[in-house]
């Protein structure tokens, strides 16, 4: 594009104003981001000072072979898409179906929009405390309502731990999800719809003919958010339950064994065995980001030719 | 017709008039049930909230007993005992008002005192409030909470924004690289720990300036202003260099002030998500003056952990402000979320 604030030392500016935004960005974000895969070969701990030495795989090998912890790992692995096959899914769903009953023109309406998308930026600490007492395992309202039917629930303390930080992670997140197909829809335009019921299409085939294909912009960025975000997440974990064993994903073992917070006392910081398993979620996440990405792509071309 | 959502500014508006069809409120079986749907959903997102508000007024002892109930109504007894442990909990707070300040409200004798007392008794009430606040040192928490908030989005959407338009235009050789560098960053391992060595050799470990650095980075927002910067009418740019107006003064004069909507946006979203911020802060910053209200929040619940009414109090302090401003804030916070939704 022909640059129209003059020539010489003029055409210069742009680039100068650019400069401390792209440089931070390089610094904070980028760099690091791609350095990690070079710390994930090396012994580095995180003491100022400390020596770093190339181990080569050494951390892959210790996090996929290395007996029970490694076996752990696994777990965690398979956790992790568990996790957020399941979270996003529901949220998925549920998102759908909120934001077709909320664009039904019904009273109540924004009362309803407005709370479901509440938790949204109430951010993960005020997220995780507020369902720690909801689910507080001595008398609180949901103790005492499983109370009715003779049940008993540890909760966050329990077996069951696990999926209740999945419950939280979907209601936390729904909001997006729900706003999104929100505005999807009501890009749809209202003469669809009256062409299809004049032809004697019932709900279900409008749904299925109108709205479904005419959201796919809409299906395509929460799918993908929804996929990545969920695979990511952790924080919802130390709020609530912690490092415990048998509960953590590899968001939370990156963060654990690189800052020590594994919960041992004095637990080493190992930042390099943190950077492998960080890599390791990169190439989870990349995987299935770009299948998503593939299959979406596929999708939209056959909806449209 | 296109019916479009997006607003005269560029917003992206969810409009409900859109769907309000003259004659809609009949009461269907359709309409019933999908209140029935809502209601139920609704109950999940209260509950927790109700919950939370309504141990904020409850002693120690009342919650120990009966979680679930209101404040001032101690399960199977009478309600002067609950109005003692309220005393009792009083006087445990260090600079509380004296013991026998309190009589209950509806005790015998003249109109004054009892008005007093009534007084007294709203002051108990929220006495798990003023514990919260003080013990927590919430006041330093906040304060540096919006410190960060204000220091960081200030700097970031200036940068943002020199970034933001050069690309949007094509007035930077590789400003296609650029953009995608920045969409690439939804799916790039976690940077966590080259940020940590980074920041130990720049010794800003532990540094406000350090954390304020590490929030001056939003991918994100920079696609957002992109996307929106590509709808200004580029007669503007030649008509103001036509007249001698150049780059900076046409970047402060006609883009700042045109791109009001996105920047309202984005800096929003950007705040937003430095006041959530509970990660880098308990890394970096091991100074309790430095720490934000996140980090400060989640000390607090070590120690108070089992003392739920102080704790929840504590949460409700910071929460309630967020909750304001999304009451008023909504319409920029939703816009950027759906940004690009609408879109392909």
């Amino acid at each position: 594009m022909i640059y129209p604030f003059g020539e010489g030392r003029q055409r210069w500016i742009p680039y100068l104003l650019v400069v401390p935004g792209l440089l931070l960005y390089f610094m904070i974000a980028l760099g690091p981001s791609l350095a990690t895969s070079l710390y994930s070969f090396t012994d580095a701990s995180g003491t100022p000072g400390g020596e770093v030495n190339w181990i080569g795989l050494d951390n892959y090998d210790e996090f996929l072979f290395a007996g029970q912890a490694a076996l752990d790992n696994i777990d965690a692995l398979e956790r992790t898409i568990i996790f957020s096959v399941v979270v996003s899914s529901m949220q998925f769903g549920l998102g759908l179906i909120v934001a077709i009953l909320l664009t039904q023109g019904l009273p109540g309406t924004r009362f309803f929009r407005t709370l479901f998308f509440m938790p949204v930026i109430l951010g993960a600490v005020i997220q995780g405390l507020i369902w720690r007492l909801f689910l507080y395992p001595l008398g609180g309202p949901l103790s005492t309502f499983l109370e009715q039917f003779g049940m008993y629930s540890e909760f966050l303390g329990g077996q069951d731990a696990f999926w209740w930080v999945v419950v939280v992670q979907i209601w936390a997140n729904m909001g997006i999800t729900m706003v999104i197909f929100i505005a999807g829809l009501q890009t749809i335009p209202e003469e669809l719809y009256e062409a299809a019921q004049i032809d004697g299409a019932s709900s279900l085939d409008s749904f299925r003919y109108i709205t479904w294909p005419m959201l796919t912009p809409a299906v395509n960025t929460n799918l993908i958010l929804n996929i990545i975000g969920s695979l990511q997440a952790w924080i919802l974990f130390l709020v609530l339950i912690g490092y415990r064993p048998g509960t953590q994903v590899l968001g939370y073992i990156i963060y654990a064994q690189g800052f020590g917070a594994t919960g041992a006392s004095n637990a080493p910081l190992r930042q390099g065995f943190a950077a492998a398993a960080s890599i390791v979620l990169f190439i989870i996440v990349l995987i299935v980001g770009l299948t998503t990405q593939y299959l979406l792509r596929r999708r939209e071309e056959r909806l449209l030719g | 017709m296109n019916t479009t959502s997006v607003a005269q500014d560029g917003m992206i508006e969810l409009d409900d008039a859109k769907f309000s069809k003259p004659g809609w409120f009949k009461i269907s079986p359709r309409v019933i049930l999908s209140y029935a749907a809502l209601l139920l959903i609704a109950v999940a997102y209260l509950g927790p909230l109700l919950m939370l508000f309504n141990t904020t007024f409850l002693t120690n002892r009342e919650f120990n007993r009966n979680a679930t109930q209101l404040p001032g109504t101690l399960s199977n007894e009478g309600y002067e005992e609950s109005w003692d442990d309220r005393l009792f909990f009083a006087s445990e707070i260090p600079g509380s008002i004296s013991f026998e300040a309190y009589e209950a409200p509806w005790a015998e004798g003249d109109l004054a005192k009892n008005t007093r007392n009534f007084f007294g008794y709203i002051g108990d009430l929220f006495s798990n409030y003023t514990t919260a606040w003080e013990q927590g040192d919430f006041a330093q928490l906040m304060l540096n909470s919006v410190f960060y908030a204000f220091s960081a989005t200030t700097l970031y959407v200036f940068t943002a924004v020199f970034v933001a338009f050069p690309v949007a235009r094509g007035y930077i050789k590789g400003g296609g690289i650029v953009f995608t560098l920045f969409l690439i960053a939804l799916f790039l391992p976690p940077a966590l720990i080259p940020q940590f060595q980074l920041m130990l050799g720049l010794d800003l470990y532990n540094t406000r300036l350090g954390y304020i650095l590490l929030l001056v980075v939003n991918p994100v927002g920079i696609i957002i202003m992109v996307n929106y910067l590509r709808s200004l009418p580029r007669e503007l740019d030649e008509a103001a260099a036509m007249d001698g107006c150049g780059y900076v003064r046409f970047m402060f004069y006609i883009v700042f002030p045109l791109s009001r909507p996105v920047i309202a946006t984005v800096v929003v979203l950007h705040a937003i998500g430095i006041w959530n911020e509970v990660i880098l802060a308990t890394i970096y910053l091991t100074d309790e003056s430095k720490q934000p209200i996140t980090r400060g929040l989640l000390e607090f619940q070590g120690q108070y952990g089992s003392a739920w009414p102080v704790l929840a109090s504590a949460v409700t302090l910071m929460a309630i402000p967020m909750i304001i401003l999304f009451l008023f804030l909504q319409r920029y916070i939703i816009s950027g979320l759906t940004q690009g939704a609408v879109k392909s």
